[in-house]
């Protein structure tokens, strides 16, 4: 009876009711039970084991095959396979991954919780990340922040000395967070974004903030607006601020003068500097570093 | 990787069995911990690649930007080395990209790397339940659990493999460490800390991935930036347990390959090792 396990079973002669595998109990529950060895008829282990190997191998073949549809051009022709075609399927694949994610991060997201804030002394240096060339002082002057999309139909432009007169400063040290993985603790102030959106409504279908920065460059210093979606119910956190200060004095060229947002719920690159614009829109607005094949929502 | 010092019983056993003439075999794996153990081969894959591949964006180990090259990446610097002592690698288009191009996607992608980070680690989680699924239904949980006397087996597993190479050479007789579990003790800490280094691995990642929303995650390994390092050392545990993996699976021999994919092996006379001890 060894094939059966301890074969305890009494023998009244009956066969008994209950398989011998649940009478062996006297098992401790994390005992490890020995491997229950089985007589096959060689016939059906010889094709069993072909069906596994050719449903493991025909496995093999596919991920072979959606490794090499799934990685980059750059790297397959560096393994010697130059192809030539971005497919659309591929781009859809990859993109359907990347908005599970950031539907994960939608439902992670609360505007009631807060981020984690920090003592002055733990403040680590922020270096200006420009995407590009730092624009020329010369626009800050005439500055001005035009709003777009508001319930009354307007179109309303206000200067910094207007913003820091008519909102409340909200000051908070928080951790910027890059999309590369660096991150720095820097002390923010300036209105919340919560105030504007009280005191200018936007359109009553509006869900997206459209933030635009027209002083942005390029590389080479030429102009290259960067715009970026902002969800409304990003902009309503707390901790959502329009910063016009950076560590106690007003915000200089590079850290975005005179007003940058700053939304320590989202990556770095929502953190908009320089803005120009809100445009409040119905429907989700394009965004600069999602064409560039980053996700859209970015929340962290 | 069982072992057995035993030759094949097949005719002892058959005497107790019906008539029929089989093979006597044993169910070591359940066809969904064979399934997810082999999925993890192209996901560990694609996600140490991208890894790799992101991690250039921001190195955590970084020095002074060298004057001559303009490199700062610690990693970078191997490459550089490599590409100055390595016959054929001196003409190296991008010394500091050597690393970059041979152990990972590549350098200066990251916003594709991203995407197939995200998608293979939303595939890890899956496969990881799929495992954990297979080890509860096929009851194999049990074998992987560490025990009392591990520590001192696991000792004499160690003592065998650094005297086999020596016994192999004096052709003397060097039995192995006999024992009735489905694994031995070094296995089994093997196999079940590599589940645990995969959980913690996600944890990790989420910790870098969510640190506003999932701060206290974060915090437990010490805050964003100490998440950063935990997640980079914890690719290596994969690496360093890969290479004996298949390198013992291999010495161990074909059916121990095989049950993984099939799920049965024929070394079937243990069960009764077991047996008669009752």
């Amino acid at each position: 009876m060894n094939n059966e396990g301890k074969g305890d079973i009494p023998s009244t002669g009956v066969a008994p009711e209950v398989k011998p595998a649940s009478v062996q109990k006297p098992q401790r529950f994390f005992g490890e039970q020995p491997l229950p060895a089985i007589e096959m008829a060689p016939r059906v282990l010889r094709y069993q084991s072909r069906r596994d190997f050719l449903v493991f191998g025909a496995g093999a073949l596919a991920a072979l095959a959606g490794g090499g549809f799934l990685l980059p051009e750059d790297t397959l022709s560096r393994m010697g396979m130059p192809r030539n075609m971005d497919s659309p399927g591929k781009e859809w694949f990859l993109n359907k991954a990347l908005r599970i994610d950031d539907d994960v991060a939608e439902a992670l997201y609360s505007v009631n919780r807060r981020v984690p804030t920090y003592a002055k002394s733990q403040i680590t240096p922020l270096k200006n990340n420009y995407n590009g060339t730092t624009p020329d002082p010369r626009y800050i002057p005439g500055w001005k922040l035009t709003l777009d999309g508001l319930a009354s139909g307007l179109s309303i432009s206000l200067d910094i000395r207007t913003l820091l007169t008519r909102f409340s400063v909200h000051e908070q040290i928080t951790r910027l967070v890059c999309v590369e993985g660096w991150s720095a603790i820097a002390w923010w102030a300036g209105p919340g974004f919560d105030d504007l959106l009280r005191a200018y409504p936007p359109m009553s279908q509006a869900k997206w903030a459209r933030v635009e920065s027209s002083v942005n460059l390029d590389a080479s210093g030429n102009p290259d607006p960067y715009f970026m979606s902002l969800d409304l119910a990003t902009a309503r956190h707390p901790q959502t601020l329009l910063a016009t200060h950076f560590n106690g004095q007003p915000l200089t060229v590079d850290h975005g003068a005179p007003l940058r947002l700053l939304v320590p719920v989202k990556l770095g690159l929502k953190n908009v500097k320089a803005i120009t614009r809100i445009t409040y829109v119905a429907e989700e607005p394009r965004d600069y570093w999602a064409e560039r094949g980053y996700s859209r929502y970015d929340g962290i | 990787m069982s072992h057995s010092t035993l030759p094949d019983c097949e005719p002892k056993s058959t005497s107790t069995l019906p008539e029929q003439l089989g093979v006597l075999v044993v169910r070591k794996h359940h066809f969904l911990v064979r399934w997810s153990h082999w999925l993890n081969v192209p996901i560990l894959l694609g996600l140490i690649l991208s890894g790799i591949s992101i991690y250039w964006a921001s190195p955590i180990y970084q020095h002074k930007p060298d004057p001559n090259t303009g490199n700062f990446d610690v990693a970078a610097d191997i490459g550089i080395w490599i590409c100055a002592h390595v016959p054929g690698q001196h003409h190296y288009s991008s010394p500091p990209d050597w690393i970059y191009n041979h152990m990972s996607l590549g350098p200066g992608m990251l916003a594709l790397a991203l995407r197939l980070h995200w998608l293979c680690a939303y595939l890890f989680m899956l496969n990881g339940m799929v495992y954990v699924a297979g080890l509860v239904r096929g009851g194999g949980w049990r074998s992987l659990l560490p025990r009392r006397t591990d520590l001192l087996d696991a000792l004499r597993m160690v003592r065998y493999y650094l005297g086999f190479p020596f016994a192999k050479l004096a052709r003397r007789q060097w039995p192995h460490p006999l024992f009735n579990t489905k694994y031995n003790a070094l296995q089994r800490a093997a196999y079940f800390s590599v589940p645990v280094t995969g959980l913690i691995s996600v944890a990790t990642g989420w910790a870098m991935h969510k640190p506003m929303q999932l701060d206290w995650l974060a915090a437990l390994f010490g805050g964003y930036n100490a998440a950063r390092v935990w997640h980079f050392w914890l690719m290596w545990i994969y690496i360093l347990f890969v290479v004996p993996h298949v390198i013992l699976v291999f010495a161990d021999g074909w059916d121990t390959l095989r049950s993984m994919i099939v799920g049965w092996s024929t070394r079937a006379e243990r069960s009764e090792v077991v047996g008669n001890e009752q």
